[in-house]
């Protein structure tokens, strides 16, 4: 599986509280052009918190992050505390614009079908097969996103997460319409 | 409870105005101007001037020197001052539409003790900015809006906007017609069907009958001329050029962009009569306010817009080409047309016209014993073609926020009349397989709400607007029911039966929670505007209902909202549609302080 | 001939015309919104309009003499309180005006589609000169028909009556095909007017009109007249035949 593609399972995994079912990956086309593979190694790579060389908080609000950019160094394990002050959900995704993009229109299926609503996930959905559900057709039930952390309103959580390449990468909340409202915020990693 | 008026009185305010030795001496804004936030006086000399529009040149009225006026840019909290001169030979007003305001500073005459403003008097406005968000400023006496006295407003938050964005542009859509406003209401009355060129012709009848069966289109047609109306009555008048920021199709307004950038754009339905469909072919709209008030974001490719209402809109485009906002009035007699554009000068390609939608008898209300019992009366049959068998197992209980995005099949006309309201969290507006005319030909849209929408694209639906803060509100403890009455043959238009000041006006407590149920009998929507205060729209929201100051009631159907009545006066409640007011579909809707011991 | 003071007729359509310009006068202030200051109006009054429909201006073309025909209607006032104008008459090419006749009626609207009027009637045509007081309805029936229905008295006592119906077809959205029937009944015989017992007369038209504007347009049709009863042995006695078919060509305008 893509990164991508995991957001789903990370969706149906805090909903469940356990991995229920393997991935059909084969029905499920890539988000955004198919065949357009995302590197992860360009973004980086998870890390265990204890490889952290620094901590940056992250505050959330609605809809929107502060701070909203970051410099971090190419090579740097960073652990990012977010909290959600906020009365929405939110999330905490590290990437490119071009896959924040393909993300939304996953996190925007979840939202049509109920999985997630502005406030929340959605707990009793759990126990659905949504992979009969027409547009759920493959949505995997793994729980393996490391670049992204769904924060529900007034919790903490933590993202560790190790730079590789000097590059310009985004963290971005994909609940559809926090992206385009602006809660986007900038990784300048430098060498 | 009825406080004592904070600021100035008007009699302060005037004397203000005197002081100053200011009335009469004004300055002229020349072109577009935006106002600072804060400072002097504004002034907004009122005067007869010329617009051309496409190269062709007619009378027209501008607030400030400009068509549209000068978009007025203030800050929540802030204190302004308005001097307005009427330099006019007839009484004039501007009114605040959306602004939370003392009833006397409102500017509808008649109401609340404001007078019109007299030729050659300059009147003092004065007051506090309540709330934040798009809204916009119009003149209240005769017909005078229609001929150009519109102007945005745009309020900064005084805390962080939820919004941030690149660009903010103010997008006003009007209709201009070098017709007189008496001239148009003339003919109205006189000649009912005068602007109606689309009416249903024996050509129209035998492409039905080809169609539909002999038998079908002449019952259809026996139906409507037993009611005396008209299947292609869709709007009032005709020979309307659409505007955006005053500028025609041609003159090509434009909003400039570089490539990532977010643009927000606060979209102002500022025409007399013109319910438009507003859509950006390539690019999202992120619907992030509604009528000044932020909701929670919702991405839509197009929109149904009613005339007073506002949207706040953030578009993304990521390549550097020409985008066209496009504006059809449902009556489909011509389009407004503006660009997004990297450089001046560009333009994006006019879209394919949508079909113009005839009327159906569901439009006419013949449904309405459907829509009391939640889903009770709602017809499942043609239903039919959703797949029940794949979603067995669910609990539809805990989905809430249920879409029934995914059920082809579902004809939308035959569900006309459902009561929507009673169906909480049912998202209505993202039924694609509803998507309106997919079954009827390619060419024809039928019943008022298809908007001709193509199967895969969204459209807003008011189901769809969720108040960005959530509220606990209270259960209304009455319910008022107006219905929304006219006599189209005559071009007489009513609520509840009654032209304005013949019926009795609307009383209610201060304080009091209500629910105002809009039984609409006619065949036209009416876009209905409370003055003084936001109405809460029942859209299958609990504590998200959406806060508004107009709401598109669609032929036939009914719409419930709720307010608290927390706004003491005496405020105009009328139909925005400027000849239906004209001709009589307003009332007062009077929040009287309870009589308590002093 | 008949006297003009002592009439009993004569009076009664003294009051008529009394009462249309009494309620004329009660119109506009009907109109007006109640409110007890001038200043606090919400508009202007509400305007008063006016219209006048020339509905048939036509040329008429038959066997025997032909004719210039004409029927036209106006009104000015407001939403309920309309004073009413209606006029029609035949004048022969070249010749004397045959019919000519006159009405002038206050309109009170009384549901969505329907006015009630009453007022009085003036022939200058035929002769003698006749004044009638007038009672009726006028309105859109369903299916879209323009209906007028009135009674008639005339200054002698005599009872007539006579009912009208037209109706706009869109071929195009500017070509117009307008059905027209016409009725008149008499409860007395009018010898001088040449009127039997009965039902006098029906009318059948069909005019095919463009509407260069909605204001304006210019069409062709064909009208055929049919005397009835008592009414058509009367034509026959004075040698005239009581069928009268016409083709038309003719302009419709209104302001």
């Amino acid at each position: 599986m893509r990164l991508y593609n995991r957001t789903l399972s990370t969706v149906a995994a805090l909903m469940t509280g356990t991995t229920l079912i393997a991935a059909p990956a084969a029905a499920f086309a890539a988000p955004g052009e198919a065949g357009h593979k995302h590197d992860t190694a360009a973004i980086g790579e998870p890390a265990k918190a204890t490889a952290k060389t620094r901590t940056i908080q992250i505050t959330m609000g609605d809809n929107y992050y502060e701070p909203n950019a970051v410099q971090v160094k190419a090579g740097e394990t960073v652990r990012f505390l977010i909290t959600n002050k906020g009365e929405f959900l939110h999330e905490f995704n590290i990437g490119t614009a071009a896959m924040h993009a393909a993300h939304q229109k996953e996190m925007a299926t979840m939202m049509e079908h109920g999985m997630l609503t502005p406030t929340g996930i959605n707990k009793g959905m759990a126990g659905m097969d949504h992979s009969r559900m027409p547009g759920m057709e493959g949505v995997s039930m793994k729980h393996d996103d490391p670049n992204s952390a769904l924060i529900e309103p007034g919790k903490i959580k933590d993202l560790t997460w190790k730079f590789t390449k000097n590059t310009t990468l985004e963290f971005a909340c994909n609940i559809p319409g926090h992206y385009e409202s602006g809660m986007v915020g900038k990784v300048d990693v430098q060498r | 409870m009825h406080t004592a008026p904070r600021g100035l009185s008007r009699r302060n305010a005037l004397k203000l105005a005197g002081a100053a030795g200011l009335a009469g001496i004004v300055t002229a804004y020349p072109g577009r101007r935006t106002f600072a936030a804060s400072g002097p006086p504004l002034e907004l000399p009122v005067e007869r001037t010329r617009i051309t529009i496409d190269g062709e040149t007619s009378n027209a009225i501008a607030i400030g020197g400009s068509i549209p006026a000068p978009t007025l840019r203030w800050r929540e909290g802030e204190e302004v001052i308005v001097h307005v001169t009427n330099r006019l030979d007839e009484p004039t007003s501007i009114h605040w539409h959306g602004l939370l305001i003392q009833g006397v500073m409102d500017g509808a005459p008649g109401f609340n003790g404001y007078q019109p403003i007299m030729p050659g008097q300059t009147y003092t406005y004065c007051f506090k900015l309540r709330q934040a968000g798009t809204y916009w400023y119009h003149s209240h006496s005769a017909s005078q809006e229609q001929e150009g006295m519109y102007g945005a407003i745009v309020i900064e938050p005084a805390d962080r906007d939820p919004v941030r964005a690149d660009r903010d542009y103010v997008v006003l859509l009007s209709d201009h017609t070098p017709e007189a406003p008496e001239a148009v209401l003339r003919k109205l009355k006189v000649s009912e069907g005068y602007y109606n060129n689309g009416k249903r012709t024996l050509v129209d009848f035998f492409r039905d009958a080809g169609r539909d069966g002999l038998g079908s289109a002449m019952r259809d047609r026996l139906d409507w001329g037993k009611m005396r109306m008209d299947a292609t009555d869709l709007a009032d008048v005709t020979g309307y050029r659409f505007l955006v920021n005053g500028k025609g199709s041609r003159d090509n307004w434009t909003a400039l962009y570089k490539p990532g950038e977010r643009i927000r754009l606060r979209i102002i339905n500022g025409s007399a009569m013109t319910i438009f469909d507003v859509r950006i072919p390539g690019l999202s709209m992120t619907v992030v306010a509604a009528d000044g008030q932020n909701v929670v974001p919702v991405k839509v490719d197009e929109f149904r817009f009613g005339v007073g209402e506002t949207y706040d809109v953030i578009v993304m485009p990521t390549e550097d080409k020409p985008f066209t906002f496009f504006a059809e009035p449902i009556d489909r007699t011509g389009f407004a047309r503006a660009t997004i554009a990297t450089r001046q000068g560009m333009e994006g390609e006019i879209p394919e016209r949508r079909p113009r939608a005839v009327l159906t008898m569901a439009d006419m209300g013949m449904t309405h014993g459907m829509d009391h019992d939640p889903m009770a009366g709602m017809d499942h049959d043609p239903m039919a073609g959703m797949d029940h068998g794949s979603m067995q197992g669910m609990d539809h209980s805990s989905m809430p926020g249920m879409n029934h995005g995914s059920m082809p099949g579902m004809n939308q006309n035959s569900m006309q009349g459902m009561d929507h309201s009673s169906m909480a969290g049912m998202d209505h507006g993202n039924m694609p397989g509803m998507e309106h005319g997919s079954t009827a030909s390619q060419n024809q849209a039928v019943g008022w709400a298809d908007a001709g929408t193509p199967p895969d694209a969204k459209a807003l639906s008011y189901a769809d607007l969720k108040s960005f803060r959530a509220r606990e509100p209270r259960a209304p403890t009455h319910e008022i029911e107006i219905q929304l009455t006219g006599m189209m043959s005559r071009y007489i238009w009513t609520l509840n039966g009654e032209k304005f000041d013949e019926g009795a006006p609307i009383r209610v407590a201060y304080g009091d929670r209500i629910r105002i149920k809009f039984v609409n009998t006619t065949m036209m929507a009416h876009p209905m505007h409370l003055h003084g205060m936001f109405v809460e729209l029942e859209n299958g929201q609990t504590d998200r209902m959406p806060k508004k100051h107009v709401v598109l009631v669609p032929p036939g159907q009914v719409t419930s909202v709720q307010l608290t009545a927390d706004e003491p006066g005496e405020w105009p409640f009328h139909c925005h549609l400027l000849y239906h007011m004209a001709s009589g579909m307003m009332t007062r809707f009077i929040v009287e302080p309870r009589t308590a011991s002093l | 001939m008949r006297t003009t003071m002592t009439s009993p007729g004569r009076a009664a359509l003294t009051a008529v015309a009394m009462v249309l310009v009494l309620s004329t006068g009660a119109a506009r202030a009907a109109d007006e919104p109640r409110l007890d200051h001038q200043s606090e109006r919400f508009h202007e009054e509400p305007p008063i309009l006016g219209t006048l429909l020339v509905d048939r201006l036509e040329h008429r073309w038959r066997d025997g003499q032909n004719s210039v025909d004409w029927d036209i209607q106006g009104w000015i006032g407001g939403d309920t309180n309309k004073l009413w104008f209606n006029s029609e008459g035949s004048k022969v090419v070249d010749g004397k005006l045959e019919r000519a006749e006159l009405q002038l009626l206050y309109s009170r609207m009384v549901s969505e589609f329907w006015d009630v009027q009453v007022g009085v009637r003036h022939d200058l045509r035929p002769e003698p000169q006749t004044t009638y007081g007038v009672l009726g309805f006028q309105g859109l029936a369903p299916y879209f028909f323009d209906v007028t229905a009135q009674l008639f008295v005339s200054e002698d006592g005599d009872l007539s009556a006579r009912i009208e119906a037209e109706s706009d077809l869109f071929i195009t959205q500017k070509l117009v095909l307008q059905p027209f029937a016409e009725m008149n009944a008499s409860a007395h015989r009018v010898s001088a007017l040449h009127v039997g017992q009965g039902i006098n007369d029906v009318e059948l038209g069909l005019r095919l009109r463009y509407e260069v504007t909605k204001e304006f347009a210019p069409y062709v049709g064909v009208n055929w007249e049919r005397k009835l009863g008592e009414t058509a042995n009367i034509a026959r006695d004075h040698g005239e035949d009581p069928n009268d078919l016409a083709f038309v060509a003719g302009v419709r305008f209104w302001f």
